[in-house]
């Protein structure tokens, strides 16, 4: 016996990875999330490579990228909007020809890893909070601008094993223009808000950890919240079953903010001494995660941030951010991405290669790095892979140095 | 095409030779019996009496995966940064944690240089189970295979607290087999890592799960009991609870009577037998457990050696790794609960000889591989990363082969170790057909990997050619010639040609019924769909280089 499931897509256009986007819903473009509208609308058909911004065939624009690659002297390989399968071949790609590595995401990739690779952490991840988190803190961000579904996927779900979820507690503690309309319960309850603005966090999160670690705190404010309201935040934390952290590298943005993520993690790891309690670090994709991990499993070593100035040409993979493009400067750019990119002055060389999800399948890491997806094509077209066209490319490096 | 291996020294316990010279002939990956002489031969390899063994299996290394590529992470001060366009400008020192956590291609090329040609990745999460065979995927020259680990999921959890019958179990387990494509199942201090997640800090063997209210010891049981049913090869893979306590000898002689006589494997035994004698109320309880081995005929163990150095420990028990993170160094850890299935610790540590604790590990380590009679039963891992790399199993090998040089080693240790421990009393010196057995023919027993771990006419050609040495480490470290599945791969301890293995895997009949709770189970609860849970053989398959080899067993 079989049983019989309607076909659903992983929707890779953010890192919650949504695997239940049905074939019926992207025909009609019905969904409970803009920017998973917004990438399944997107059009990759009928665009053909370029060279120098005229049509090429895709020989050709193979040919002019080899080319390019070759006399360059420090190329970087960057955007890095991709899958796993695309990870690899890029990792490939940059150990051929010599290239660093980066990622259109390595800022705040590297934001959380300058953390992990100092203290480590103390994490969970979204079945383990969908079933259990009781207290939900979330520290200078609403997830939602990132992850529009968090709360509709994560929190205000029918059922939870281990946990009421209609009766959870979610807290806001800082950041700029939140959203807080989805931490309001399905019964109407508002959720708590300690307002700060992103700059305070360090100060805010720093005390906060103090007071969880039962240090002796003399201040009665840090900038502008009360060091009472504080206390009553690490009581409650110190209380929940399962108190959940949540912060988006992307939204601590300001000068040594891995600061701020490591007192987040280090009040985990005080909450942990006694009572249970994790970090969530949510935001993310464009692939980043596949990448990194990718990266230090073929490697050994995580993505890097490389000077843009001192490398002489850049293969520019924009497969999830179709408007996104290198700094100006660096030349020239060789773009295998979004058939949908747009350009402000044409690259020196464009192929379109198809979109894990969306033109073809492939495979996805979440945001919480321990799952998985495979990405099913949606809308399959016959674009080559970027994995197709890195061997392409690869191949004409070859010949070209026999 | 025919290739010839003339005059070999044949060491094959599964077939009885102990340094039979004979003939070995190889065609499309196996080895054939002698063929007729009007056949042409390809290629002739004469040995002049060189050793020669099947390919060595490593039954416990985690090579991939979510714990082991944030061990990968986890410590940048030592990793001198490589320069991608000199791969080999990059060389690994003990203090560097590329040494104990190589990447997948260091992984791959380091095995086959030493006469590897499997590797087990001992625990796959469920949940984790696509990129752990993605890395594996990523490692060239061995087969592959993993053990998924049960037990502390919550839909297993929920199981047996509602007290489904043992052929629901079954289904499960076997269903487990199939989704992640593996070939066993472990199963992680049972019961506690999901325990820890309700905030108890340790879990005893009949101490009851205090959100469910059954034992560990009941987990054993309906585990051991399925995996024996569902008729796979590999027995129950059993990381006992109360790793790495003071006293935790007694919990692991308890856990070999959990499952009523059948069959189970525990892990890394070394970690699970310690006392608590002495000033310091840690002591070796080795015989008792070496002990224990020699007379409960069911048990199997591997070790899980200590070596001295830095390494990065990686394990799926978070409930023991979040007390060892107090002892990390250097000082940081990675702890996660994940899925409602598992979790992960990831401890770094760099144990000393000076250290009286590490030095009486190291010496309880070589304590139990002297004193367990049967080499059938007792398997050769450091539990690779966590007690010492993979990379120093030749150095391992002459531990157990010389004791001159074993015992000078104990000579350096911490004194007071010393005096805690009988290793120099132990005169065994193991021989050339035991380490053959250990690292050959009783791994490709125990997971049942019929055509493997032997030279017998109709197994895969994986071969290594050794030089017989009085340097049992020299000897080992560097094999003369190393063929997989017939090819020629290694010449003089350097790889000569990319291949790329298979991952082997088992699949037991079960009653696909059980698909429709667990589905239930998936669209209640978790956050992804089950049909993403599983993965398909051309997945695996993907990138083309990889593909499954199924085991029909039982
Ligand atoms: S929340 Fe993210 S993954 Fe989910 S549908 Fe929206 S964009 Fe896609
Ligand atoms: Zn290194
Ligand atoms: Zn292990």
């Amino acid at each position: 016996m079989t049983i019989q499931q309607d076909s659903m897509h992983a929707c890779p256009a953010c890192g919650l990875l949504c695997d239940d986007i049905s074939a019926d819903a992207i025909a009609r473009q019905q969904f409970s999330c803009g920017k998973a509208a917004k990438f399944y609308a997107r059009v990759t058909t009928g665009v053909s490579p370029q060279v120098a911004g005229q049509p090429a065939s895709l020989a050709e624009a193979v040919r002019a990228a080899a080319a390019a690659l070759k006399q360059a002297a420090a190329p970087l390989v960057a955007g890095s909007s991709t899958d796993v399968h695309g990870a690899r071949a890029l990792v490939r790609l940059a150990q051929h020809t010599g290239a660093a590595m980066t990622h259109i995401n390595a800022s705040s990739t590297l934001r959380n890893m300058k953390v992990l690779q100092h203290r480590g952490w103390q994490t969970t991840t979204l079945t383990e909070v969908r079933n259990r988190a009781d207290v939900i803190l979330m520290i200078g961000t609403d997830v939602v601008s990132h992850n529009t579904r968090f709360f509709e996927r994560v929190v205000w779900v029918d059922e939870a094993m281990f946990t009421e979820p209609a009766a959870r507690q979610i807290i806001y503690l800082g950041g700029d223009q939140l959203n807080t309309q989805p931490g309001v319960s399905p019964d109407g309850r508002a959720p708590e808000v300690i307002a700060c603005a992103s700059e305070h966090l360090p100060e805010v999160v720093a005390i906060l950890r103090a007071l969880v670690m039962d240090k002796p705190v003399t201040a009665t404010t840090v900038a502008g919240v009360a060091v009472s309201t504080l206390k009553t935040l690490a009581a409650t934390l110190k209380a929940a079953k399962y108190a959940t952290l949540v912060w988006v590298s992307k939204d601590l943005h300001y000068d040594h903010a891995e600061l701020t993520i490591e007192n987040i993690t280090e009040t985990v790891v005080a909450l942990n001494q006694k009572s249970r309690a994790m970090g969530l670090s949510m935001g993310g994709s464009d692939g980043d995660t596949s990448v990194n991990y990718a990266h230090t499993w073929l490697n050994g070593v995580i993505i890097d941030a490389p000077a843009w100035e001192s490398h002489d040409a850049v293969v520019w993979v924009n497969s999830y951010s179709p408007q996104a493009m290198p700094p100006a400067g660096t030349q020239p750019v060789i773009v295998l991405g979004a058939p949908d990119s747009i350009f402000e002055s044409a690259p020196a060389v464009f192929i379109p290669v198809a979109t894990p999800g969306l033109d073809c399948n492939g495979q996805q890491f979440r945001v919480d790095g321990s799952v998985t997806l495979p990405l099913t094509a949606a809308k399959p077209t016959d674009l080559p892979t970027l994995t197709q066209v890195v061997a392409l490319i690869e191949a004409q490096l070859q010949g070209d140095l026999a | 095409m025919i290739t010839l291996l003339k005059n070999a020294k044949v060491i094959d316990p599964a077939n009885h030779k102990d340094g039979v010279v004979q003939d070995i002939y190889i065609r499309d990956g196996r080895i054939i019996a002698k063929p007729a002489d009007s056949e042409k031969i390809g290629q002739v390899h004469d040995l002049n009496g060189k050793i020669v063994m099947a390919g060595a299996i490593d039954m416990h290394s985690h090579i991939g995966g979510g714990k082991v590529n944030i061990a990968r992470m986890l410590l940048p001060e030592y990793q001198a940064m490589r320069r991608l366009e000199e791969p080999e400008a990059h060389i690994c020192g003990a203090n560097c944690s590329h040494h104990a956590t190589p990447n997948t291609t260091d992984t791959g090329m380091r095995y086959i240089e030493m006469g590897y040609t499997a590797a087990f990745e001992p625990a796959v999460l469920a949940v984790n189970a696509r990129q752990a065979h993605m890395e594996m995927g990523d490692t060239p020259m061995i087969d592959k295979g993993g053990y998924a680990m049960l037990g502390n999921d919550d839909y297993f959890l929920r199981l047996l607290s509602q007290n489904a019958d043992q052929k629901t179990i079954n289904d499960y387990v076997a269903w487990t087999l199939h989704a992640t494509q593996t070939i066993g199942i472990k199963v992680v201090n049972p019961g506690g890592i999901s325990a820890f997640k309700f905030n108890e800090r340790r879990q005893d063997l009949d101490q009851q799960h205090s959100h469910y209210h059954i034992t560990p010891r009941r987990i054993l049981q309906a585990l051991s009991r399925a995996v024996n049913e569902i008729g796979i090869a590999k027995p129950l893979h059993v990381h006992c609870n109360n790793l790495g306590v003071a006293g935790n000898f007694q919990t692991t002689l308890d856990t070999m009577g959990a499952s009523d006589g059948l069959p189970m494997h525990l892990t890394h035994i070394q970690f699970h037998s310690y006392g608590t004698e002495g000033d310091k109320k840690f002591s070796s309880a080795a015989a008792n457990i070496a002990e224990a081995i020699n007379s409960n005929k069911h048990i199997t163990a591997d070790v899980g050696q200590i070596l001295f150095g830095q390494t990065v420990t990686a394990s799926g028990d978070n409930m023991m790794q979040h007390l060892n993170a107090k002892v990390a160094n250097p000082k940081k850890s990675v702890i996660m609960d994940i899925e409602c299935d598992a979790g992960c610790g990831v401890v770094p540590f760099k144990y000393r000889d000076q250290n009286y604790v590490n030095a009486l590990q190291w010496a309880i380590g070589l304590e139990v591989f002297l004193s367990v009679d049967d080499p059938w039963r007792v398997f050769l891992t450091t539990d690779h990363p966590n007690g010492a790399p993979f990379t120093s199993y030749p150095h391992l090998i002459r531990l157990l082969m010389d004791k001159t040089f074993r015992n000078d080693a104990f000579d350096k240790l911490n004194l007071d170790a010393q005096a805690m421990s009988n290793l120099k009393s132990l005169d065994r010196e193991y021989s050339l057909y035991e380490i053959a057995t250990m690292t050959r023919s009783a791994p490709a027993k125990l997971i049942g990997l019929q055509d493997r771990g032997h030279l017998g006419v109709g197994a895969a050609a994986d071969i290594t050619v050794y030089t017989e040495q009085a340097d049992k480490e020299a000897m080992f470290a560097k094999p003369d010639l190393v063929f997989k599945d017939g090819e020629l791969v290694v010449k003089e301890g350097k790889v000569v040609k990319v291949v790329w293995g298979a991952t082997h895997t088992a699949k037991p009949t079960f009653d696909l019924g059980v698909e429709k709770d667990i589905k239930q189970y998936f669209d209640r609860y978790h956050t992804m769909q089950m049909n993403n849970f599983k993965i398909s053989n051309d997945q695996i398959a993907e990138d083309g280089r990889n593909h499954v080899i199924n085991h029909v067993q039982g």
